[in-house]
């Protein structure tokens, strides 16, 4: 078994250098896109890498994101793990939302019920949007590529309308509702902070999924459907079901991120175009957690830095916040590649015949 | 007899520290036919990838006509007349054959791509070699035997004198491979060389003049073909004498599986097969014969649940399967070992354990309360791990790491692991070594003598001849012909009828599909 504990923890260890890798290579592209574009590089540069610690507030921000980017990250792991394509969860964070917003300004807002019962209005709705797509894709073949893209435009405009229309105080001219009653509101566990209930909802969630998909009879059938959807027929596993369940559960996580939004300390009401993309960087998180539940956080803690810092960094110097979207893309595209690290080839000669291939092919015999 | 083509002392190590060659020394002259010989990761594949330039070795060299030289890529082994056509054909479907065979290296005129130029070439070749190809139809079109013979047009296009085949009989039906074989000699004739990489040895001793032998990523030996036997063969290539020969069934129970005016179309409502009537004993394994397409996949997977049927019945042990899912058919005993263990069979990313257990996820000693009994799951695949001999790390590796032997192994462990009432098998033991083969057919006569009713399809006819009990043969859907297993059956009978060139009485079939 030590063979087995030496491949898993190469396996493990390829995986972090990969993610550490690309993570240095984009910080260095960051780094020529300051140089380029910035009148004063060096203080850019120390924004963009110390300012998320600079106080409790902005570690407040810092951690508060690494809450949201595990939440999307844990939906869409969920669904790539059985090989769905689901791009829904933007739209299920706005029905989400939306939900919880109602449980918050309905009589029961003030109540000790209205977080938990507003964060299960928004999982439910999340779940039934991410329902949708995965019905019409096993019952009608439809792509849930297009089908779950299409919906998240659905949601935000509809979200949007609603607020401006209806909800948003009358008179007022603003683009969000009133704050909610303070027992809507998730408390905070560092005062003065975003610190909030947020990040334990998440770590919670992370350790659910993990055992859905790992300890469950529907886990294991998720994933093999996800492996090989061919053989998963062959072994009797109703494919359709496992599809269109993950899509339901990965939509009620999007549902839980609507509802962590609006009744976290961040907004405390409903605004218009709330999520602000943060939704989509689940896809990112999920592909350099390789889609692992147990990863996700630990990725969103990295790259949750990176993109609160990039964003001190927009408001502090010149540099413009758009460019953490290029590091983000480079980071997508080597991950994504499975690139293999370089100098590999390079270590092996100084090395000779190296102790892990000695092993390795000892495993072999 | 000059050597044409020399590998010395070829030594390569992949990455991850697996050992494919090690001291490989080949040595093929002008104008022969060499067979390279060796079980499944004895490192063939390895050698010719290293000849074609696809791989590079880390010790050793080769010589072309004594010279040394090194290949950085596949094209600078074309440069120097090497070609070489894979198990795996790489044409283009929808492209005529003249365009597949100059693709990439087009004859022009000015800048515009000269198609009579390209399709006198192609004709030209194909009748000097005797392939016998039409330039003009799709390549999606024609039989796998013709599409082999495109491949071999690529390489002849392209100058090739020295010709490597990788395993091309493998998908050929007995009269393509005498085609093939007619094609090679012809090669020969007109002086290039072939190397010929296989796995079934009475083709092996036809067809070549001198043999290498390899096992364990090192070469055996080398012999000439007029000294050596299949037995003589087979014992270098594994290194031990093996028993080819299996026991036939000694007496057969009642009929447990019968099917009746079975009709199966395809999706698009054309028919696949009909009319198939068949009863298979307890205790008795049915070998289905034929060229591959010809409807007896698709039977396998009618009876396994897995493709709707238009009209007809099945019935197991009295009870009619059609209205029954999937694992409700399991649940009364059906097992299937699949064509294709990659495609269908496996989950190439998931643990062996997760493989050994997928098809028994309603059953509590594995799942109770919708949760998982992990310490279960591993005891059963350590259990089957080592009833069946699998070579692995333990239950948590990946079935992709496996060896091809392995991994079937793996299957049939899952699907033998209980004894079934009745067992489905489609080519058992395609791309698997002999000895595993010799362990899977062990496997198979077991469950038949445990009381299974067994459907066995199989590309290999030595195979369906060395297991079955009896035999039918499919022919463009429809079962031709039926035959009681004796020692006068040949390949060469089963193959007139697989091509539809004989019939048989209707009496003697009826006679022999009770």
């Amino acid at each position: 078994m030590s063979t087995l504990a030496n491949q898993r923890g190469a396996a493990f260890l390829r995986e972090v250098g990969r993610a550490l890798t690309a993570l240095v290579i984009a910080l260095i592209v960051a780094l020529i896109v300051i140089f380029v574009t910035s009148a004063d590089p060096g203080k850019a540069f120390s924004t963009l890498a110390s300012a998320p610690l600079s106080s409790n507030r902005t570690m407040g921000l810092w951690i508060d994101d690494v809450a949201k980017l595990t939440l999307t990250g844990l939906a869409f792991s969920l669904v790539f793990q059985a090989r769905q394509f689901s791009m829904g969860v933007q739209g299920q964070v706005y029905v989400g939302g939306l939900f919880a917003a109602f449980v918050a300004m309905s009589p029961l807002g003030a109540t000790p019920f209205a977080i938990p019962l507003g964060m299960l209005a928004g999982m439910l709705a999340g779940a039934v949007y991410g329902f949708v797509p995965g019905y019409a894709k096993a019952r009608f073949g439809a792509s849930e590529i297009v089908s779950s893209l299409m919906l998240n435009y659905i949601a935000i405009l509809v979200v949007n309308y609603l607020i401006r229309a209806h909800l948003a105080p009358a008179g007022s001219g603003q683009l969000m509702t009133a704050k909610f009653p303070d027992a809507a509101i998730f408390p905070a566990i560092i005062p003065g902070t975003r610190f909030d209930l947020g990040i334990a909802i998440a770590l919670v969630a992370t350790v659910i999924v993990w055992f859905l998909l790992y300890r469950t009879n529907w886990g294991l059938k998720l994933r093999l459907v996800g492996h090989n959807p061919k053989f998963a027929e062959y072994a009797g596993i109703r494919a359709s079901f496992v599809m269109v369940s993950a899509m339901t559960v990965a939509g009620s996580l999007g549902g839980l991120l609507g509802s962590v939004f609006v009744q976290g300390r961040a907004f405390g009401n409903l605004a218009q175009n709330f999520d602000g993309n943060l939704a989509f960087e689940g896809i990112l998180i999920a592909i350099v957690a390789r889609s692992r539940p147990l990863a996700v956080p630990f990725v969103a803690l990295a790259y949750g830095y990176l993109r609160q810092g990039a964003q001190l960094m927009g408001i502090r110097t010149d540099v413009p916040t758009e460019m953490i979207a290029v590091v983000q893309a480079i980071i997508i595209l080597l991950v994504a590649s499975s690139f293999s690290l370089p100098g590999k080839a390079l270590f092996k000669r100084l090395l000779g015949q190296s102790p892990a291939s000695a092993a390795s092919a000892e495993a072999a015999k | 007899m000059a050597a044409v083509l020399e590998a010395i002392s070829i030594g390569k190590t992949y990455p991850g520290g697996t050992v494919a060659n090690d001291g490989v020394n080949l040595s093929v002259a002008a104008g022969e036919v060499h067979a390279v010989v060796g079980e499944n990761g004895a490192g063939k594949s390895t050698l010719m990838k290293i000849l074609f330039g696809i791989e590079q070795p880390d010790k050793g060299e080769l010589r072309l006509e004594g010279k040394p030289i090194s290949f950085a890529n596949p094209r600078e082994a074309i440069d120097n007349g090497i070609g070489m056509v894979f198990q795996h054909f790489s044409l283009v479907p929808s492209f005529s054959v003249y365009e597949n065979v100059v693709l990439g290296s087009e004859p022009r005129n000015g800048v515009r791509f000269d198609r009579e130029k390209a399709i006198a070439q192609v004709r030209a070749l194909s009748e000097k070699f005797r392939l016998h190809v039409d330039p003009l139809p799709a390549v999606g079109d024609l039989p796998v035997g013709q599409q082999q013979r495109v491949e071999i047009l690529k390489a002849l296009y392209r100058d090739a004198r020295i010709l490597i085949l990788d395993e091309p009989t493998a998908v050929l039906a007995p009269q393509e491979v005498e085609e093939l074989f007619v094609a090679v000699r012809a090669l020969v004739e007109q002086g290039r060389t072939v190397i010929f990489i296989a796995h079934k040895l009475p083709e092996v001793l036809e067809i070549s003049n001198r043999i290498t032998v390899m096992r364990g990523g090192k070469t055996v030996g080398q012999v000439n073909t007029k000294d050596v036997t299949e037995d003589s063969l087979a014992t270098m290539m594994v290194g031990r004498e093996i028993a080819l020969r299996v026991d036939r069934a000694a007496g057969r129970g009642d009929v447990a599986c019968e099917i009746k005016a079975l009709k199966i179309t395809s999706d698009t409502g054309s028919t696949i097969a009909e009319d198939l009537n068949l009863q298979v004993h307890a205790g008795e394994i049915l070998g289905l014969v034929g060229v591959e397409g010809n409807g007896q996949a698709e039977l396998l997977e009618a009876v396994a649940g897995l493709r709707d049927v238009a009209d007809g019945a099945i019935y197991l042990n009295g009870e009619s399967l059609r209205p029954l899912s999937v694992i409700e058919r399991r649940a009364r005993g059906l097992a299937s070992i699949p064509e294709d263990r990659l495609a269908r069979g496996l989950a190439a990313g998931a643990s062996i354990a997760e493989n050994m257990v997928a098809t028994r996820l309603a059953d509590r000693r594995y799942v109770r309360h919708g949760l998982l009994d992990l310490n279960a799951i591993k005891a059963n695949a350590q259990a089957l791990i080592e009833r069946f001999s699998i070579r692995a790390g333990g239950p948590a590796f990946a079935v992709g790491t496996l060896s091809g032997g392995n991994m079937q192994k793996v299957v049939v462990a899952r699907e033998l692991a209980e004894q079934p009432k009745l067992l489905l098998v489609n080519q058992p033991t395609r791309g698997v070594d002999l000895g595993a083969t010799q362990f899977i057919w062990k496997s198979l006569t077991k469950a038949r003598d445990g009381g299974a009713a067994v459907l066995l399809s199989s590309a290999d006819l030595s195979e369906l001849l060395a297991l079955s009990d009896r035999l039918v043969v499919f022919y463009r859907g429809r079962i031709v012909a039926a035959f009681h297993n004796s020692d006068d059956l040949t390949p060469e009978t089963l193959g007139t009828y697989m091509l539809g060139l004989n019939t048989q009485e209707p009496e003697t079939m009826r006679a022999a599909l009770q």
